[in-house]
Parts: structure tokens; sequence; C-alpha cells
């Protein structure tokens, strides 16, 4: 094993997690071009999985690299490659839906079990709709409190409004890289192959940055 | 369920999420079910280490014994990915590369009749240090390479203007051999070795099959260095993940753990598949051997050696992932044994530990023994290395 200085910004891989229908792929499409669909079903998840932005995070770029379920989760299980690797997991949950928030208890045991050591953040969507049976304050404390100290961030936003979604996004890439930071250990990579991608090619992503 | 699709798809190993990746992604709507809970039947990794003990029925080492049981992703049948082979190419043209990671071999070893493991040479340098044959030999040999490296297949009428006398249409391998000169030693080494072939069945057939297998070997090479083959990391399983992905953000529709009762025949068509009392419907269906085993005949089997390695393997220049090939001629055999040994650099074992399969097509009435050669290769001169040995054989199957 050879360990190398890696190149270019730190790159954190965020998974979405969550069940069909809570608007993950919404988060997705604000994430990758700030935009947002009323399409529903697989036609809203079509072609696209993987997007990535910078962010400043005390003067330093970092990057954030999102990956979205491509609708998998509708019938079965994702599998276990979309958990490799990953350095944090967005649960995410429908504020109008209360199943969609109970159930996540059983995601935490998915993301442990397959992404070792990844941090885990709470994302209501939806927030800026009115329903009989939303999801309380004092169910996400609940939850908070059975979860023990899993959670390293708790957000409530709309992708429709476009309310708290970028926030969200900063606020995560700061723990995220104030963590591995802390941590402060020379940042190890691999030296794996990418076929179709010459080691240039990963420092000529396009730089698209969030903040500007 | 109860709809109707272009295609259904029915197990989810590599070439059926190939397949299903590829239509999905030509607008297809397709429908893919397995009746496992996980992805890729039989080319699934096995972790926790554990489930490799459940696999073979014994129980699982306690205390950790094999290092943190979940750094364990083991494939039972081991494949080595060409780095510039079609698969490759096909993992680049999809895209699906962007969800895996890949690791090249240390290298390539072959056996010769000395008993001595001898590196493949994988550059020049290599190759002139190299004790597979002696200096005159060499050189026939690279002549012999170099008018395979610099044929264009595609183009036979481009030939090599020195090389006018040399009809590839028209000859077969060993007489692409005579030309050159080369002995029955660098024969075997470059048919078995480096264009791979199983068995000496392609010394009579014409000789492009062998050029193009040597064109696919050196350009491998010429990638990523040390070894023509990759390894994705966390083991083979990752690889119809990642086209089962593929075909799920392209719409295609995935149900695991779809117990397929039958497949719906009218007029000796298939019209649908049942599942739980449900048919979907379609005019095709592709499906991997075990859903229709009675359309299916064997024809071979191969038989398998797993080891769990307590050390490096002896003789391979501290190579820690390698293939090793025993050509058939050098032990009075038809076909090849192939060892394979990988480590922790493809995140399949736990530091320290490494994986060693032997296997080979069987050929007599004691297959385990036929695996002995190989197995004493992974064991070491003082016999201990090897700690848990598992043999097992599979069917050859065809349509």
């Amino acid at each position: 094993m050879e360990p190398v200085m890696a190149s270019g910004p730190p790159n954190y891989k965020v998974i979405l997690c969550g069940e069909y229908g809570v608007g993950k792929s919404s988060i997705f499409r604000r994430f990758m071009n700030d935009t947002f669909t009323m399409e529903t079903g697989k036609k809203s998840t079509v072609g696209l999985d993987q997007s990535s932005q910078l962010f400043k995070i005390n003067g330093m770029d970092v990057k954030m690299s999102l990956w979205d379920t491509g609708g998998m989760e509708r019938m079965s299980f994702i599998g276990s490659s979309y958990y490799r690797g990953a350095n944090a997991a967005l649960l995410c949950y429908s504020v109008l839906n209360k199943d969609t928030f109970t159930i996540l208890s059983q995601y935490i045991l998915d993301i442990v079990m397959n992404a070792e050591g990844a941090k885990i953040f709470l994302c209501g969507n939806m927030a800026d709709c009115d329903g009989d049976d939303k999801v309380t304050e004092a169910d996400i404390e609940n939850f908070i409190r059975e979860c023990g100290d899993v959670l390293s961030g708790v957000y409530s936003i709309s992708c429709k409004e476009n309310e708290g979604v970028y926030d969200m996004f900063k606020d995560m890439a700061r723990v995220l890289h104030e963590e591995a930071m802390g941590r402060m250990t020379l940042r190890k990579e691999l030296h794996v192959i990418r076929p179709g991608e010459t080691p240039e090619d990963t420092n000529h992503h396009k730089k698209k940055c969030c903040s500007s | 369920m109860d709809e109707e699709y272009d295609v259904i798809v029915l197990g989810t190993g590599l070439k059926e999420c190939i397949l299903s990746g590829l239509m999905s992604t030509d607008g297809k709507k397709v429908l893919h079910m397995d009746r496992n809970t996980y992805y890729g039947g039989e080319s699934a990794s096995l972790t926790p280490l554990s489930q490799l003990f459940d696999h073979f029925k014994q129980p699982a080492p306690v205390d950790d014994k094999y290092g943190r049981p979940r750094d364990w992703n083991v494939d039972l049948i081991p494949k080595f990915l060409m780095a510039n082979g079609k698969l490759v190419q096909l993992l680049v043209y999809t895209g699906v590369t962007r969800y895996l990671e890949f690791k090249s071999l240390d290298g390539s070893f072959v056996r010769k009749t000395d008993g001595k493991l001898h590196k493949v040479p994988a550059d020049e340098r290599e190759a002139l240090s190299s004790s597979l044959m002696g200096l005159f030999e060499k050189r026939r040999f690279k002549k012999l390479l170099s008018y395979c490296q610099s044929l264009d297949l595609d183009n036979p009428a481009a030939k090599n203007k020195d090389d006018k006398k040399i009809d590839p249409d028209n000859l077969d391998a060993t007489q692409l051999y005579t030309e050159f000169g080369v002995d029955k030693n660098t024969q075997d080494f470059t048919g078995h070795a480096i264009a791979l072939f199983l068995n000496d069945d392609y010394l009579h057939k014409n000789c492009k099959e062998l050029i193009r297998r040597i064109q696919l070997y050196s350009g491998s090479l010429a990638r990523y260095g040390k070894s023509p083959y990759l390894y994705p990391l966390y083991g083979l399983g990752e690889l119809p993940q990642g086209f089962a992905r593929l075909s799920a953000i392209y719409g295609g529709t995935y149900m695991l753990g779809k117990t397929v009762d039958e497949l719906v025949m009218e007029d000796g068509k298939v019209v649908g598949v049942k599942s739980g009392g449900e048919v979907a419907k379609t005019k095709m269906v592709i499906c991997d051997p075990s859903y229709v085993p009675h359309k299916v005949k064997k024809t071979g089997r191969v038989v398998r050696a797993i080891c769990i390695l307590k050390g490096k393997v002896e003789g391979v220049n501290n190579s820690e992932s390698l293939q090793i090939i025993i050509p058939q001629n050098q032990v009075d055999r038809k076909n090849d044994i192939y060892i394979c040994v990988l480590s922790n650099q493809q995140c399949v074992t736990a530091k320290g530990f490494y994986l060693g399969i032997v296997s080979t097509t069987v050929e007599t009435s004691d297959p385990e023994g036929e695996l002995q050669i190989g197995i004493d290769i992974l064991n070491g001169k003082d016999k201990s290395n090897i700690a848990e040995k598992y043999v097992w054989y599979s069917l050859i199957i065809t349509p």
C-alpha cells in the first residue's frame, strides 16, 4: 500500500438516505444546479446521481460530492456499494409524513453497517407545507435523544421554496472538514485506479463554486 | 408489478446487470428481479468473513482470529479485468467507472517445469533480466512480440512491410511460432501466460486470435504498469451493483428477494414472468441458468480451493497480489491451473492476511489432487501458510 498525498481540495462523499418520495432527488437537484421540479416518480431522478460542489470553509476550498440513490430504494435494497467510503449520510424525511421519519432508525442501522465512520445528519424536507400529521419538534427531540449522539447536525429545509438548503450543505461541509482537520492526519488516499480518468483529469473537474 | 415491460431480467449477476444497464440507457423499460435479497448472485462478494464460513457450512472463527471480519470481501470465483479489455471499456463508456475504484495487481507469474515461478516481464528491463528463456530465445521472442504488436488486425492489407512473407490469414498458431523459430517453452509461455489460453486447442486454429490476445495483454500492461490486471476495491460484487445502479437511474425497476415461480409461455414463446401470484408481462426474458434449470445442460466441472493465508506467497518477489499460471504442458495436463492471490490492497482481506484461490477444469476422478501443485505453492516450504482451506466445484453450463 502506498499512501500518496491527495491533490486538489479535500473531497467528502455524502450519500442521501431515506424513504422513496421524501424529496432526496429534489435536494440533489438543488445541490447540483439549484433548480426545482414538481415532477414526481422515477422521472425525477433520471440519468444523474452524482454531483460535486466546492465550499469555502475557513478560507479553504472543500469539495462535497453528493450521491443520489437513483430510486433504487423504492422496491429493494440499494446495495452496499452505494455506502462505500461515504464520509457522511444525509437522512431525509418528509415533515408531512411521520412514517418516513419513524423508519429512520433502520436507515441509521444500514449506514452504521455499511459506511463505517460516516457522520450522520438529519434533514426534514417540505418544511414549507402544512399538514395534519406533521412531524413535531418534540418528535425530533425524542429521536435525537434515542439516537444518543450519532447525529452531527439537524436541519429543516424546503427544496421548493429553497429555504435552508444551501446553509445546510455549507454547515455539513464545515462539520466534515473541521472533524477531518481535527483528526489532523495527512490525507492519505489509496493509490486507486479509475479507468478512463488520468490523474490529471481529477484536477480538471469543473470547479463550480457554490458560494459564488 | 402487474405491468408490461420491454424486458424482464432475472438474476443480478454481472452479465445480467450489464445487459439491464445497457437496455435501460437505451430507453427500454426494464424490470430486474433476483430471488436473493442482495445483488450479484454467485458473484456477490461475501462479507463479513463469517459469510464465507456459512457458505461452506463451517463454524465461524471466534475472537477476530483473522482480523476485522468486515474487512473481508471474499469472491468465490475471482476474475481479473484486463486493463485494456472490453469490460473496462464498457465501464468507461457507460460511466459506471465513477462508482468504482480499482487496484492493479502486483504481478503475473508462470511456473516452469523446473518448479520455479517466473515473473511475466512487465517491461523491457524485466524482460532482459528474466530467467524465463535464454538470450537468443529472447531475441526471437521479442521479434514475435513486436510483430504481433505492430499488426493491424482490422486492416490486414496494411501488413508490416518487413513481414510480407507472413500472412496471418493463412497461418495457424503453430505455424506462426515456427515462422519466428521460438521453442516449445516460449510457445507455452506465450499461449498460456500471455494469451491466457486454458488449453492447447488454439495451436491448430488461425493465429489471429493469438495475436489479438497478445495485443490485449501488451495494451493492458502498458496502461497501469506492474501487471495487466485490475481488481475492484471491495471485490467483484461491486461490478454488478454499479451496472444495476446505471439501470436504475435510467428508469430500471429493481425487485430483490422475489421468488420467480415460472416463466409464462404461450405457443412456445415467453409472454411473462410469474412471481408471488402476480404476472409481469414481457416479450423478452434474460436470466442466469439457475432460473431455467431444465433448459440447460452441464458440459464440465471446475474445481476450486479457497485458502486463507497467514502470510505472503513465497518466491514471487514479495508481490502481495498476483496471478500464477501453471501451463498444462508443464504438469502433464490438458488444462491450465490458475492461482490467484489477493490482499488488503484490494480491500478484500483483513490486514496481514491473504486470500489464495486455486482452480482448474476437472480432468480426473481426483479433482482435489489436481489442485495439489497449486496448494503447495500457497502453503510454502514449511507447509504452514494455509490457515483455512475449502474445496468446491462449479458446473460449466450451456443452454
